[in-house]
């Protein structure tokens, strides 16, 4: 066995500015053999290396329906980050992973599915949402309810696109008070009251919510309100991590160490554990 | 292995044998006015009154700072080229028995489900010589965890001192090896040959570890305003942590330039601020009760429920090293009823 800590060489394939301050990632692996064997699953997550100045912990934002690359999206707001934000088509970076558990759903077959994202906690929700698309026939309605500050800050604005106009997924995006252009043509309210007010059927449904902690808190809810029940709703956690692999001591929420255990879990689950996170 | 015997002067002949064989001997010495344990070349560097040395050995297996890997941009690409982990083989002389317990603790948390390599290398290269304590301070609290001066947990040989030199009792595969390749150093136990009287710590009072683990896994208590009353004057150096024989905590960071340098693991505490800081502000541990209580969390309820191990082994170095006085006891007291 070699050193766990070591990450693999990837080069930058494609950038796509989100955001002014978000961008993302098509990575592949420099070596071939890793890049035909490199397996993951939804909502696994990656550490992700900007030589000189360390690793950050990121979700992988593509689909495992998807191979030979992996996306990640990040914002620029760290050391890190910033000096990912620097490199260009063809660099090379780090990566170690895949990690942690992922979303059950092969166990989802037949349910709908309403995806309820904040901000940039999109991109988890995005692996979820092109592995569920790519194999459309097996599940129900899909919705996604996606809001943001402001127009500019809501990422993925392309494919925001095709879904909307996709007749199969019902997509409701929303941005904060203040937040919306002349031209914007979605809602305006924060993502919990949208919601709500959306009247989601609660019957045979799963709900995917991922967001900051405020917005989940919320969002949880409102989800109780139109009649989920809690095992029913699944979200991903985010704590700093610096080694993914449950050594490091900077993850864990009372005994419960989100880069193993985690980063998916229940409502149920969120609910019993302590209040750090 | 019947027991066996050293002198004190024959530790010399073993200090000898082991350099020999191309190993490490590392014993508690007296350097920069602090018992310390350090490598050794000689018995005479040997202090045999002292109560625990100053820092902890698990800094053999789980260094301060270590080169994880090198990395170089060139025109040509780049390079990560993971550096050899160097596991020497090395004998601790004189561990107490209550820091014994210890590797055994941090190799739970280094090897359940991913293995980390670069502590179990070391470790196995590890022989631990457990000295029983003839002397104890009013910081000892081992026997309020369930070990004594006469623990033998994670101890490969236990030595009893008697006048002149220590009785050696192999106790682990590893213990009676080791033993073996050095036999030239030991003889059998001569007649009247008397262990000295270990000594006794008394318990700190109203400590009950089953109790304490059962408030510590309940979400009310972990709300308790309590929490920050008691810890109110803990200023957050992590000095606790470093000097701790089991805690684990680590960062992994580069040092370079963006055109080559290393990247490397480094101790860490929960102790600080940053240390589970999010990158957009949010602090799931923000004020310094909340990290203490992570420590506490660790020590009696993560380490025996999650890893089945001794998270605290009554040292008591934190409680001699805290500049404000802090004494873990008094948590552990208060938590307990």
């Amino acid at each position: 066995m070699s050193n766990i800590y070591i990450p693999d060489l990837v080069t930058i394939e494609d950038i796509y500015e989100e955001t002014p301050d978000i961008r993302s990632f098509r990575l592949v692996f420099k070596d071939e053999k890793l890049r035909e064997s490199f397996e993951f699953k939804t909502g696994q997550f990656g550490l992700y290396s900007a030589f000189g100045l360390g690793e950050s912990t990121f979700c992988i934002a593509s689909s495992p329906t998807r191979k030979g690359y992996i996306q990640c999206t990040y914002r620029k707001t760290g050391r890190v980050t910033n000096a990912l934000g620097e490199l260009s088509i063809g660099d090379t970076m780090g990566f170690r992973g895949p990690y942690g558990n992922h979303f059950p759903i092969e166990e989802w077959k037949g349910k709908n599915i309403v995806f309820i994202a904040g901000g940039i906690a999109l991109p988890p929700v995005r692996s979820v949402i092109w592995n569920i698309l790519d194999r459309r026939e097996d599940f129900g309605d899909v919705t996604i309810v996606y809001g943001a500050k402001t127009v500019e800050d809501l990422v993925y604005k392309e494919e925001l696109k095709h879904w909307d106009e996709r007749p199969d997924v019902k997509l409701i995006q929303t941005v904060d008070p203040g937040g919306e252009t002349p031209e914007w043509q979605g809602e305006v309210g924060f993502v919990p009251t949208v919601l709500e007010e959306a009247k989601v059927p609660a019957e045979n449904t799963i709900a995917v919510v991922c967001g900051p902690p405020i917005m989940i808190k919320f969002c949880l809810n409102a989800l109780g309100t139109l009649g989920f029940s809690d095992d029913a709703v699944y979200t991903t956690l985010e704590n700093k991590m610096k080694c993914g692999v449950g050594k490091c001591g900077r993850c864990n929420v009372g005994d419960i160490y989100i880069c193993k255990e985690g980063p998916v879990y229940t409502a149920t689950e969120i609910k019993a554990m302590f209040d750090d996170f | 292995m019947t027991d066996k015997y050293i002198s004190k002067d024959g530790l010399n002949g073993l200090i000898a044998s082991v350099k020999a064989s191309g190993g490490r001997f590392v014993a508690p010495v007296l350097d920069t006015r602090q018992v310390v344990y350090k490598e050794v070349s000689s018995a005479e560097e040997i202090v045999d009154d002292y109560i625990l040395p100053r820092n902890s050995y698990k800094e053999i297996a789980f260094p301060q700072t270590e080169i994880l890997a090198k990395y170089e941009l060139t025109r040509d690409g780049v390079t990560i080229d993971p550096v050899e982990i160097v596991a020497r083989d090395t004998v601790v002389f004189g561990a107490r028995p209550c820091e014994a317990a210890s590797l055994a603790s941090l190799n739970s948390v280094f090897t359940w489900d991913f293995i980390d390599e670069t502590f179990t290398k070391r470790q196995e290269k590890v022989v631990v010589l457990s000295l029983g304590c003839v002397d104890a301070d009013d910081e000892c609290f081992c026997t309020t965890v369930n070990l004594s001066p006469a623990s033998t947990e994670g101890s490969d040989v236990a030595l009893y001192e008697t006048e002149n030199g220590y009785i050696v009792t192999p106790l682990t595969d590893k213990g009676t090896a080791f033993v073996s390749a050095h036999s030239d150093s030991f003889t059998d136990v001569a007649k009247g040959e008397e262990k000295k009287e270990l000594v006794n710590p008394e318990k700190v009072e109203g400590v009950d570890l089953t109790k304490l683990g059962e408030r510590l896994a309940k979400s009310p208590n972990y709300d308790n305003p309590e929490w920050a009353e008691l810890t109110r004057k803990c200023c957050g150096c992590g000095a606790c942590t470093y000097s701790c024989p089991t805690c684990h905590c680590f960062d992994i960071i580069d040092e370079g330039t963006a055109f080559e340098g290393e990247r490397r693991k480094n101790w860490d505490a929960c102790q600080f601020n940053h240390f589970t800081l999010h990158a957009s502000g949010h602090n799931p541990r923000d004020t310094q009760y909340k990290r203490y209580r992570n420590r506490f969390m660790c020590k009696f309820h993560i380490y025996p429920t999650k890893f089945n191990s001794t998270g605290c082994v009554g040292c008591g170095r934190c409680i001699r090293v805290c500049p404000v006085r802090l004494d873990i006891t008094d948590l552990m007291t208060a938590m307990s009823s």
